[in-house]
């Protein structure tokens, strides 16, 4: 009887699209786009040519003279899959949080790992610890060892009084990222000279442009680790949304999952800083979008926020690297010129819809 | 499967709000927690879906010490309908239901049939199988409830745990909802605000007072108007309801005096029946 009301009543259905071939249109896409991303620029490279310097580097024969090889395989390649490999990064990391702390509007920038990772950054340019490599770390090596101690400092206030509950976290992430980054902004007017400056602006903004093979090791590792350690816990993620209590009804230790979840977003987090910089509003935004389509389940949302990510990150860097002639903006800047409206219009909608 | 609950302690937030309470919720019978707020109802019941750890006794499942099963093995046996709403995260109602399965599951498995069938059968069973495919946050309170009630029967538990089930539920919803527990005849654990809907559905009630569990039994034999005086502070008698028969507590809505000196209230006579044109247990 039930079957037959199901069938003849339907009530109204939330508007999600099927995730796998979703999936598999954003997966085109972004092949497309790499394409593109590697094709245009202040030199053009067609893209067939794109292909076949690419086909032979991987096949390991040695590079056509007069093609575009050191432009295609040393420059815009691993910009471009740095572009991709940071934009999925983000996806993940702002999913998972925002089950962490229960917000669909929360960001990985909130937990206070990125402030901490941008006072590492700007310390070694201004204090000079890259240039010189007086730890041995360089920049991103840096921006990393920022991200880590500040971890383990949100760690050591979050988790007192047991439980790692939502607001906790978020309150000592807030507080502690605000005072590193008064710590930054005092690093910043002290900036010997306007090139100083300009580089930690450029840094703190967000950008793509440091990319190069070496940069790309850690992340290429990073990111897939990271999305294998959600997707491994995305039964537990959904449980979260509904709450502690359901989540620990529901056989899930959420003290321990917690724990797990804030570890693996900082240290992605951590990563991703170290590699680019703070770039605005991907992670707020694109777990955002997605759910709206795929629906709220991780097991879906993980994967397809990750591909959003990876394809929105690299056409804002195509537009990044090609709006103006005389120099390239930072992916920051286009990503927050371009979240901000998103974000309004999604809040307008969400109300509008009456929920 | 039964609940023994034997000299249970809960500090929460640095205060005891259990202490030394003790019950049995026996097998295939609704057992009812009622006592007044902050009496440690739901602090009492978080400890049996282990959203709190005890600081001394045990809850024994059949016998074991529910602490010495993994959670997910826990949560086989034990489902819970806690008092929260969860964030808007854009979940459907078959998701909803579909989280039942978690302790079934490894990380990374899928969907297969038996869960399928289960989660379509814990809608059916609730009624809103042809909602599968709304959005939770846009359901009424009602549905809401009705839909994580199906989410506790998708994890196919031996008990079932509900805290405060009819709350913001107008009373229509509050009437479906305890006939559908009725209905199920599963070992239950449900703390109620209602006395008169704990009267009418539970098999046993236990009540609840400063953390101690201050009466036991068959609710008729419980709820007596001394023990609502003293436990409750409310003057009330109690009559067999017309339609059916079940003890019916009537409330005496004009005591006590605002502004009167907090004094045990003395309880009326126990009234026998409702006379009409009459009353019983005036005040003295």
């Amino acid at each position: 009887m039930t079957s037959l009301l199901s069938r003849s009543e339907a009530a109204p259905r939330a508007r999600t699209l099927p995730a796998g071939p979703l999936a598999s249109v954003l997966g085109v896409l972004l092949l497309v786009a790499l394409t593109a991303a590697v094709a245009w620029g202040s030199t053009s490279v067609p893209a067939g040519d794109v292909w076949s310097v690419v086909g032979r580097r991987l096949a390991g024969e040695a590079p056509r003279p007069g093609t575009n090889d050191l432009i295609v395989w040393q420059l815009r390649v691993p910009r471009a899959l740095l572009a991709a490999l940071v934009g999925a990064g983000l996806g993940l990391v702002g999913t998972a949080v925002q089950a962490l702390v229960r917000n669909p509007l929360a960001d990985p920038y909130l937990l206070g790992i990125s402030n901490g990772a941008s006072l590492g950054a700007v310390a070694a340019i201004v204090l000079g610890l890259g240039a010189g490599g007086a730890l041995g770390l360089g920049l991103s090596g840096a921006a990393f060892a920022g991200a880590l101690a500040t971890f383990a400092l949100v760690w050591t206030v979050a988790r007192r009084g047991g439980g790692f509950a939502p607001l906790r976290l978020v309150l000592a992430g807030v507080a502690i990222g605000q005072f590193l980054s008064g710590f930054t902004s005092y690093l910043v007017l002290r900036a010997g000279d306007e090139q100083q400056t300009r580089s930690v602006l450029f840094w703190l903004m967000g950008s793509l442009s440091g990319a190069n093979w070496e940069l790309l090791a850690v992340p290429a590792v990073a990111v897939p680790a990271g999305w294998l350690c959600l997707q491994a816990r995305a039964r537990g993620l959904n449980a979260l949304l509904m709450g502690d209590e359901s989540a620990a009804g529901l056989g899930i230790d959420v003290t321990r999952l917690r724990r797990e979840l804030f570890t693996v977003t900082s240290v992605l987090t951590g990563v991703l800083v170290a590699v680019s910089g703070a770039i605005a509003f991907v992670a707020l935004m694109v777990p955002h979008v997605c759910r709206l389509v795929v629906g709220g389940d991780h097991r879906r949302l993980l994967p397809v926020s990750a591909l959003f990510g990876a394809l929105l990150l690299v056409v804002v860097d195509i537009v990044c690297r090609t709006a103006m002639d005389t120099q390239e903006l930072p992916v920051g800047v286009v990503t927050a010129l371009i979240g901000a409206p998103a974000l309004l219009y999604l809040l307008d909608r969400r109300l509008g819809s009456g929920s | 499967m039964r609940i023994d609950i034997e000299d249970l302690h809960v500090t929460y937030a640095g205060r005891t709000v259990v202490a030394g309470a003790g019950l049995i919720a026996a097998e295939g019978e609704i057992t009812g927690l009622v006592g007044p707020n902050g009496s440690g109802k739901s602090t009492l019941l978080r400890t049996v879906y282990r959203h709190l750890r005890p600081a001394a006794g045990r809850v024994l499942l059949s016998g074991t010490d529910l602490r010495r099963l993994s959670p997910a093995e826990a949560a086989r046996h034990v489902a819970a309908l806690p008092q929260e709403r969860g964030g808007d995260f854009e979940l459907t109602v078959r998701e909803v239901v579909a989280m039942g399965r978690t302790p079934y599951k490894r990380a990374f498995a899928g969907e297969d049939a038996t869960d399928r069938d289960v989660v379509a059968r814990a809608l059916a069973d609730v009624g809103m199988a042809r909602h599968a495919g709304r959005r939770f946050t846009e359901l009424s309170g009602g549905e809401r409830q009705r839909v994580l009630l199906a989410r506790a029967f998708a994890q196919q538990p031996d008990v079932l745990v509900l805290d405060e089930p009819t709350n913001h539920l107008d009373i229509r919803h509050q009437v479906e909802l305890l006939a559908l527990l009725r209905a199920q005849r599963r070992t239950t654990l449900v703390s109620l605000h209602d006395l008169n809907a704990a009267a009418s559905v539970c098999d046993r009630l236990h009540v609840l007072h400063d953390g101690r569990v201050v009466a036991s039994g068959p609710p008729r034999e419980v709820l007596r108007p001394a023990l609502l005086a003293e436990v409750f502070g409310v003057r009330a008698c109690v009559v067999d309801h017309p339609l059916t028969g079940d003890p019916l507590i009537a409330f005496d809505h004009r005591a006590p005096e605002p502004d009167g000196p907090d004094v045990p209230l003395s309880a009326p006579e126990q009234c026998s029946g409702l006379v009409p044109g009459g009353h019983t247990g005036e005040r003295p």
